[in-house]
């Protein structure tokens, strides 16, 4: 199976018991609003930890109903964080997704050798686009996580996003190593990666999932591109993920997907206990929505 | 081999360099005597002379030019093949090492510009159900990945001389995983992806591989391992001179191979034997160069 829209996650997430979302802190104006959607929507059962009156307020200024919702009161930012990785290392939350503070912040907590979310995985960001121009959502990854990635970072990157896309119900995505040509050039250190993690898939190294590289962009989405380029790929002009060979390019095409082909887009972190919802502020409501369900989906 | 050479209807000049040597005149008039070489036997005459004596060849069927020394004759033979006075460039009972410094001189020397200089051999063994080619028994170290793909090419080259239309090239490891701690498993992995993007020609490549995968369809089975080469090798291309250079040895010493083998990267064949080497090598070496003359 493979994704069409982003809308079709519900279906992943449908039939199954409701996933528990932790938002913290949770008195954030920015997020606050995509997670009581999202629980009115019944995708995910909210527990808000952070400042009671704060959150109160927001709710009475956005006229958000939030009768029955679970709130803990803890005003201090770090002490909310705190607490709220400590439930979702007891297993009280399905998904973590960070409210009112620093990105630092949380992954710090995220990632205490005592109480934290580690799991041995490197922690890698996974995107799912949805636009008009390609017959399916693709993913891509890592566009805000991982800065250089080395080999042995790419090969966590793919495991983390193809575990991913099982949840979502993939049967062996189709993985693009993405590189400026499909030819190795000795000068390109992401042509060499991709042929080392095409034949590392040949061997069996990486499972689960169909890996071909370097694609340069246009073959790893146009089939037409690919063909006239007499290129023979599985993955050519099918691609389910897009791996980028550093944070730079996948930063680039991120933002390009979603301010010139105005994508959509959800984002997760994966490779702790939980997937963690990352949402930035200047993210749309939609996104910060699609981000919790995707969230749900994959945890 | 010398079916193919003989259809050539062709007779190759052979310039000997420094050539009292009694496996190598021998080898050398078995050639002449099959209409395929003529020879150009240069040293001491006299002692060239002896030596067709006591190996009981006739001395008359061959010109011979005198050379006061094994350097010079080095020099002369090189000069004859360049100059196109020869074909191809034998090395008779001298050192590898002046041998190929008069072949590697950059004036008079037979190099090719940027040319990586390797070698390919062939072997024939009765337990392989063909010919098997391998490099480099002998002149490049630790092959970098530049090396590796030219080495690639002149076995593939050679092959298809041989009629193989896409030769199934294995390249050579200990295993058939990858890790980036073995330099070799990086290299060929990165060349199976320029051979299917059409960067490395004429060949089905995989690797890394171990012999067994490369040269045994049992293997393949037990390990279920998915490989185009499918245990019917024709090419091997081994990680290092110290790993390919005793496994032809072990296959003369003990399952009666025979080797043919040439210098690659030259302007013309460059014949380069061990001189403890059969005259039945030697002879197919003459043979093989003919063949890619």
């Amino acid at each position: 199976m493979v994704l069409k829209t982003l809308s079709e996650l519900k279906n992943v997430i449908a039939g199954g018991p409701r996933k528990k979302l932790i938002l913290a802190p949770a008195h954030d104006q920015h997020s606050l609003g995509a997670v009581i959607r999202a629980w009115k929507d019944n995708i995910i059962e909210p527990i808000l930890i952070g400042d009671e009156a704060g959150i109160l307020n927001i709710c009475s200024e956005n006229n958000y109903d939030i009768t029955g919702l679970t709130i803990i009161n803890e005003p201090d930012l770090e002490k909310s964080v705190e607490m709220s990785v400590k439930m979702a290392s007891n297993k009280q939350a399905d998904v973590l997704m960070k409210g009112k503070v620093g990105t630092s912040t949380l992954l710090k907590c995220v990632l205490n050798k005592e109480w934290g979310l580690r799991t041995g995985n490197l922690l890698s960001h996974f995107a799912l686009f949805e636009v008009d121009t390609y017959h399916k959502v693709i993913a891509v990854t890592d566009v805000a996580m991982n800065i250089a990635p080395n080999l042995k970072d790419k090969i966590a990157i793919i495991n983390n996003s193809v575990a991913c896309l099982i949840k979502l119900g993939y049967n062996m995505p189709k993985v693009a190593i993405l590189g400026a040509v499909e030819m190795v050039n000795e000068n390109m250190e992401a042509t060499l990666d991709a042929a080392l993690l095409s034949k590392m898939n040949q061997r069996d190294q990486i499972r689960n999932c169909i890996i071909d590289g370097p694609l340069a962009f246009d073959n790893a989405v146009s089939l037409e591109s690919a063909q006239h380029k007499g290129i023979r790929s599985e993955v050519a002009g099918d691609t389910d993920l897009l791996l980028m060979p550093d944070i730079e390019v996948g930063n680039v095409l991120y933002k390009s997907l979603v301010f010139f082909a105005k994508a959509k887009v959800a984002a997760v972190i994966l490779g702790a206990r939980v997937p963690i919802v990352l949402t930035s502020r200047s993210d749309s409501e939609q996104a910060k929505y699609d981000s919790i369900l995707l969230s749900a989906a994959a945890s | 081999m010398v079916e193919r050479v003989l259809a050539l209807e062709k007779k190759h000049r052979i310039a000997v360099a420094w050539a009292q040597d009694k496996n190598t005149i021998n080898a050398i008039n078995k050639a002449v005597t099959n209409g395929f070489a003529e020879a150009i036997l240069i040293g001491k005459p006299q002692e060239i002379i002896n030596t067709c004596k006591a190996a009981g060849v006739d001395s008359k069927s061959f010109n011979i030019i005198e050379s006061d020394n094994e350097i010079n004759a080095s020099k002369e033979a090189v000069r004859m093949t360049k100059t196109g006075a020869a074909d191809i460039v034998m090395k008779g009972l001298i050192g590898t090492d002046k041998f190929l410094k008069a072949v590697m001189d950059k004036e008079k020397g037979l190099m090719l510009p940027n040319a990586v200089l390797s070698y390919v051999g062939a072997i024939q063994i009765p337990a392989y159900h063909k010919l098997l080619f391998i490099t480099d028994p002998a002149v490049i170290p630790f092959p970098d990945l530049e090396q590796k793909i030219s080495m690639a090419g002149y076995a593939i080259e050679m092959a298809v001389r041989f009629g193989i239309n896409k030769p199934r090239i294995a390249l050579i490891s200990a295993s058939e995983k990858i890790s980036p701690r073995f330099q070799n498993s990086v290299d060929y992995s990165i060349m199976c992806k320029m051979a299917e993007q059409g960067q490395i020609q004429n060949c089905i490549m995989d690797g890394p591989l171990d012999l067994f995968l490369a040269c045994d369809k049992k293997s393949i089975e037990i390990k279920g391992v998915n490989t185009p080469v499918n245990g019917e090798a024709d090419i091997l291309l081994f990680p290092s001179l110290e790993s390919c250079n005793p496994f032809y040895k072990g296959l003369m010493l003990f399952a009666q191979g025979e080797i043919g083998g040439l210098i690659r990267g030259t302007e013309k064949p460059v014949i380069l034997m061990s001189r403890s080497e059969s005259e039945k090598s030697k002879y197919y070496c003459i043979a093989l160069s003919c063949l890619m003359a």
